[in-house]
């Protein structure tokens, strides 16, 4: 219980930290938003009364206050460039996005651990050997390198052309199929150097330890050492892993793979809002992942304790 | 503690880290050549015609404007190596700084204002961050810089963290306490140097971060703003791919490739040569 709290806590601290790293970024900070609003040609009057609506004549911690609480009650405003409120706009994209990025990132993490397996079951060995090698040559290639390679690979005359170009016309589970495998073959590519590395050390590091040497002495079949000791064992570093790479590959990665694309998810909408300087959707859309990775991290740690109650 | 004489010894039986290390060199040397103004300094003058074939005067063919593409891809070594550079540095000395800091008094409310810290910045999707740093900034040069920097300190800062709390105490740490010498110089000599391995490690891997992270940054629009980079290379080649016409694209995605994996060879080969127990593994 006095866990449960304890990471209450440190989540409410988190929470108030990202809010208010955003909120200084892009609210205090921020550009004067008057003009954007009511154009070059405002009368005086004009000018205060805008000011007042925005709050600029408030103090900084009233200010951040109602950026909290607007955050906290979905009142985000309307976006300055299309005027569509951004709450409106998030329902319709987060869908998209959730659907682009989830089969990439699941088949990323789950051939990470398969080939992490076999390289740490054949340690040292050639395939070992080609497989970090291989993971390593991943690494260093560019995101928006394989993006292209894919694309010109699969769907241009150059290459295959098998599917579309770019775009995201989606209805049934066959048109789905054609728009989504370039992307998510390029998420698999992008992520599973770094993933088999992590897991191969973590698998290594595993099957060194004392309980699976005495597991082998007593004569365990090795299949069963790996699934019932190495994997099980495995599965708070792999939990934490999976947690913590998802701001960096499903929100990060969601940003270029959809501006690329050209596909109408949360990622495409926050590149035209960094284009454009459109403040209320980018406020909206760095505060609220922020707060919701926050809230992801929290639910991890609660997990944790169901699956092993002896941490602390 | 961090001898040059032991890592090159240990470098030398390692024939991945002497490529890596081969190849990072390579490139110093071009990114300094550019520097010195010996290099690549014709690359916005349009001198051919659109999408040129290779030949003698342009190795690599011309881009759609014309400009020549081995020009181009040889000075964006230097912006690679400024951005890098600037990168890891400030963020390892920042990190170590920190993670210093917080490991000496640990479990006090410094300590937990620097994980605090990290944790909140750790929370925020990195590109989203950067957005909002360019977004505060209006579109300066230098945000992507800032924003890498603030963001990039924080696994520096944990493991510094970590070591300083396992060393501090180690005998050398206590007499050094005991003969009162203030907290600072304790810190800035005897603890810091013997985090040495982890901060080059840690300055190579964020070396890495940085280029790569150019590149992404250059293509959305918020990374190099004057100049040349293989990101924005690659963002001009988006389009001329779709034509069939790959030079632009092949010169800077190749030279972009082989600095990360002489780069990523390099930082594998430190890890080991200061982690025997790891290599083994």
């Amino acid at each position: 219980m006095q866990y449960l709290l304890q990471k209450m806590v440190h989540g409410l601290l988190l929470i108030l930290g990202v809010t208010l790293v955003s909120f200084i970024l892009m609210v205090w900070f921020g550009p004067d938003q008057t003009y954007t609003l009511i154009g070059k040609n405002a009368t005086p009057e004009q000018i205060e009364d805008i000011g007042r609506q925005l709050g600029y004549d408030q103090p900084f911690a009233l200010r951040y206050a109602n950026y909290v609480g607007d955050l906290f009650t979905f009142n985000l405003g309307a976006s300055n460039s299309s005027g569509e409120q951004v709450s409106s706009i998030l329902r319709k994209t987060i869908p998209v996005t959730l659907a682009l990025m989830i089969p990439g990132f699941v088949l990323g993490n789950l051939l990470g651990i398969a080939l992490g397996l076999t390289a740490a079951q054949h340690r040292g060995r050639w395939a070992d050997r080609l497989i970090t090698g291989l993971s390593v040559t991943g690494m260093s290639v560019s995101f928006l390198v394989i993006i292209i390679v894919l694309q010109v690979l699969l769907s241009t005359p150059y290459g295959l052309n098998l599917f579309p170009v770019r775009g995201w016309q989606v209805g049934d589970p066959l048109s789905y199929f054609r728009y989504v495998t370039v992307p998510t073959l390029s998420l698999i590519f992008v992520t599973l150097g770094y993933n088999t590395r992590f897991y191969r050390a973590v698998f290594v590091e595993e099957s060194g330890k004392d309980h699976i040497r005495t597991a082998r002495a007593y004569g365990a079949s090795s299949a069963s050492i790996l699934w019932k000791h190495v994997l099980k064992n495995s599965l708070v570093p792999i939990t934490t892993r999976v947690m913590f790479s998802i701001p960096l590959v499903v929100i990060s990665g969601s940003l270029l793979i959809e501006s690329y694309f050209g596909i109408p998810g949360v990622g495409k909408v926050t590149f035209d809002a960094i284009t454009n300087g459109d403040q209320p959707v980018l406020k909206a859309v760095v505060g609220l992942t922020a707060v919701a990775f926050v809230l992801i991290q929290v639910l991890t740690d609660f997990v944790y304790k169901l699956v092993d109650p002896r941490i602390t | 503690m961090l001898s040059g004489l032991y890592l090159w010894q240990q470098l030398r039986n390692d024939k991945s880290g002497l490529a890596g290390l081969s190849i990072v060199l390579i490139f110093f040397v071009l990114a300094v050549g550019v520097w010195a103004g010996l290099l690549g300094q014709d690359w916005s003058v349009a001198s051919g015609a659109r999408w040129q074939s290779p030949d003698a005067n342009f190795w690599f063919g011309t881009n759609i404007l014309g400009q020549d593409i081995f020009q181009r891809s040889i000075f964006s070594v230097q912006t690679a190596f400024e951005i890098g550079i600037v990168v890891s540095v400030f963020s390892t000395i920042l990190g170590a700084f920190l993670g210093a800091i917080a490991g000496w008094y640990s479990n006090s409310w410094i300590d937990n204002a620097v994980l605090w810290l990290t944790g909140v910045l750790d929370s925020i999707p990195f590109y989203l961050f950067v957005a909002a740093v360019a977004y505060a900034l209006q579109g300066k040069g230098w945000a992507m810089h800032i924003a890498m920097i603030a963001t990039f300190w924080t696994t520096t800062g944990r493991l510094v963290r970590a070591e300083v709390m396992k060393l501090k105490s180690r005998e050398f740490v206590l007499s050094a306490q005991a003969i009162g010498l203030p907290d600072l110089q304790i810190l800035s000599r005897h603890l810091l140097p013997n985090t040495s391995h982890i901060l080059l490690v840690q300055t190579s891997i964020a070396f890495v971060a940085a280029i790569k992270t150019e590149v992404i940054l250059s293509f959305l629009g918020i990374g190099v703003q004057n100049g040349v980079s293989w990101g924005l290379m690659l963002a001009e080649s988006t389009q001329e791919v779709l034509a069939g016409h790959f030079n632009n694209f092949l010169a800077a995605s190749g030279m972009l490739f082989a600095l990360l994996i002489g780069f990523n060879l390099l930082t594998d080969a430190l890890q080991d040569a200061f982690d025997p127990n790891q290599a083994a593994l």
